[in-house]
């Protein structure tokens, strides 16, 4: 016995069945949902017409609200397509039980993603290298050889991406459905798409110097289709994309893992990007935060960071550019730091 | 006040929805505790009406229900004619049927109320999808570059079984609770070890896993634990002194040495076996396998009603087979508990 309601509880067996799914491979499962139910009552008149996706979607997720879960979708930074996930709304305790992971590995998980989040010059990516070594900060018993299989796991499982070069990154569900952690989490660090205002941590920015734009790489490729200058500082780019500077793995500087980020949590007063500092160091790029002459007054406050307040990226990287006296040690990690004077 | 009452009815009930949900993600049973401590909070008075709410919003949301795990007391020597009266009563609570009533675990799984044909619809391949899903494949170099973290190829079905989780503990399962089933449907460990060995597993050996577990050293024995605990096997000792359980002719029949003192362990199936998977479906799912092996593959490709397509010898043969592994079991599969 089947009922017209049939289609949307199929499709959403369906949709739980895949994690991610682009939104064509959407649309065709909606039409074949109905086909099926269809087919074991032929007298059903089902309401279905294929350029009403949108009004499906909604549908599904009035009945979806009540439960904090949704239907979301997001473009995948890499390929341009509109990617439709499950997702859940509201990080209550009952939500953390929905992991098969331990708790240490939950911990690994949040470590790799801080470093994806902290990472210099915009990469937002870490090397494999990177991400093994941060077992040691991570309060867990595991051997860099488990670690190899659980990032594994994370990657097969759709959390984490890792490029051909081996760098691990934010994978489209990732950034589907813990984007309000992330931006709660990490606000200086987030950015915005100027043209879509999503998140974006793979595509372009503006080259000149106090330009804030950062474009996807199909916002950017959208635009371009029609304009060859910046949005927003209105310069003009020409014909060569070579100029500009990429957001993500491209903009990945060898050596910029010399040292280890951490987000340290002091009693100071704001927290901005200290990152930029590195960033002006190595590529006079402009700091997507605008006060940057602060934080070199900021370094010298800062303290060993143990207390609560806002967040403070400290730096514990060899440069020559910071005069300042010393660097503030990271609260977590004492071991393998080399102390400065 | 009422309309309070009506509204925290409702938030509870979402709750248990999402707690359910999730719980089922980690593939373990939702224990009533833990409802309790979780949704309830103090106010466990309620929790009939709760639940009620929440399996409505299952069914009508995703087509799902909570369902009670049911334990059945061990099997003991039995008197045919009064199994056969047993298995034709199916509701549990029947008063006067002690020995053979099961009762509830409180531990709940989730499971699929969607039309049986509906189901098998949407497990079958279909082209159109197939043609979409396997272009999509094919373009992401990332999927197939990497042979570290070898993604299924699409089936093309509209629920994408083939991306289940561990589908090789799933596959070993079933050919584990086939043996219970067509000894009997309990055998002893010394007879199941036998025959897994038969086919290459003996206790350490490495049960593949896909690269979505952490953990990838993964026994055989640890498999069977695993198993044990999901609730999907159920190991007993049989004979001890201190139980009120009889031994088992049967059973006891490969024991070497002296019956009457031997403690033997047991393996049957657990309780979400009995409520996920179901005695039937196991049947088929041997008569399918035995069917085709004798065929020989003349009747190969099974699709959307393979049955119903086949000949009529080969039904013949498969009604047969059924009836066998009916008998073998000792007589009236059951359906889903």
């Amino acid at each position: 016995m089947v009922s017209s309601n049939d289609v949307q509880k199929l499709f959403l067996q369906a949709v739980a069945s895949r994690r991610i799914l682009s939104k064509q491979v959407a649309a065709k499962i909606w039409y074949k949902c109905v086909e099926a139910v269809q087919a074991v009552d032929e007298t059903l008149e089902i309401e279905y017409r294929e350029n009403k996706w949108d009004e499906w979607v909604n549908r599904l997720n009035a009945a979806l609200e009540p439960l904090a879960i949704e239907f979301a979708h997001v473009f995948d930074e890499a390929t341009g397509k509109d990617m439709y996930a499950l997702v859940n709304r509201k990080s209550d305790e009952i939500a953390q039980l929905a992991s098969d992971y331990t708790a240490g590995e939950i911990m690994y998980f949040r470590a790799i993603l801080e470093q994806i989040m902290l990472a210099p010059n915009e990469s937002y990516c870490v090397s494999s290298l990177a991400a093994l070594r941060e077992v040691n900060h991570v309060q867990t018993t595991m051997t860099k050889s488990q670690a190899q299989h659980v990032l594994g796991s994370f990657v097969a499982r759709g959390w984490l991406l890792k490029s051909p070069k081996g760098r691990y990154s934010l994978s489209t569900r990732t950034i589907l459905e813990l984007q309000p952690y992330l931006r709660s989490t990490y606000p200086d660090e987030v950015l915005e798409c100027t043209i879509c205002f999503e998140m974006v941590t793979s595509g372009y920015a503006c080259f000149t110097p106090a330009c804030k734009l950062r474009l996807h790489n199909h916002c950017y490729k959208n635009h371009r289709r029609m304009r060859s200058d910046c949005p927003t500082c209105k310069v003009e780019w020409g014909e060569d994309d070579s100029k500009l500077l990429r957001v993500g793995e491209q903009a990945f500087k060898d050596g910029q893992e010399k040292g280890r980020r951490v987000r340290s949590v002091e009693a100071d007063e704001d927290g901005d990007g200290e990152e930029d500092e590195e960033q002006s160091q190595s590529q006079s790029r402009e700091p997507s935060e605008p006060s940057q002459s602060q934080t070199k007054v900021k370094k010298e406050k800062t303290t060993k960071g143990k207390g609560k307040g806002k967040k403070k990226v400290a730096e514990s990287d060899e440069d020559e550019e910071m005069e300042e006296d010393g660097e503030t040690p990271p609260p977590r990690t004492q071991g393998k730091r080399k102390a400065r004077s | 006040m009422n309309v309070d009452g009506e509204g925290d009815l409702e938030r509870k009930a979402n709750d248990l929805v999402r707690l359910a949900l999730f719980t089922e993600n980690k593939h373990m049973p939702l224990r009533r505790d833990e409802i309790s401590k979780k949704v309830m909070g103090s106010k466990s008075r309620r929790f009939g009406e709760v639940l009620a709410r929440a399996q409505q919003i299952l069914s009508n949301t995703f087509g799902m229900q909570l369902v009670e795990l049911q334990t059945r007391p061990a099997e003991e020597e039995k008197d045919k004619k009064e199994d056969k009266a047993q298995e034709k009563n199916k509701d549990k609570n029947a008063p006067g049927i002690k020995k053979k009533a099961p009762t509830g675990t409180k531990s709940y799984i989730l499971r699929s109320v969607l039309d049986p044909q509906l189901i098998k619809l949407a497990t079958v391949p279909d082209d159109d999808l197939l043609r979409l899903e396997k272009g999509e494949f094919d373009a992401d170099p990332e999927l197939n570059a990497e042979d570290e973290y070898p993604v299924p190829e699409p089936t093309g079905a509209i629920i994408a079984w083939e991306r289940g989780d561990q589908l090789q503990s799933i596959g070993l399962l079933y050919v584990v609770l086939s043996f219970i089933l067509v000894h009997g449907r309990s055998i002893s460990d010394n007879d199941l070890r036998t025959l897994l060995r038969r086919l290459r597993l003996t206790a350490n050996t490495q049960v593949p896993r896909d690269a979505r577990a952490s953990l990838q050293h993964y026994t055989l024995d640890q498999f069977l634990s695993t198993a044990i605990r999901q609730g999907y096997l159920d190991r007993q000792r049989i004979g001890e002194a201190k139980g009120a359980q009889k031994k088992r002719g049967r059973a006891s029949a490969t024991q070497g040495g002296n019956n009457d003192d031997a403690v033997i362990l047991e393996w049957r199936w657990g309780p979400r076996a009995m409520a996920e998977v179901g005695e039937q479906d196991i049947a088929r799912f041997v008569a399918d396998f035995m069917v085709e092996r004798t065929r020989g593959d003349v009747d190969s490709e099974d699709d959307e009603g393979g049955n119903a397509h086949e000949d009529p010898e080969t039904k013949k043969m498969r009604d047969g087979m059924l009836k066998g592994i009916g008998k073998a079991a000792g007589g009236n599969l059951a359906e889903l508990l």
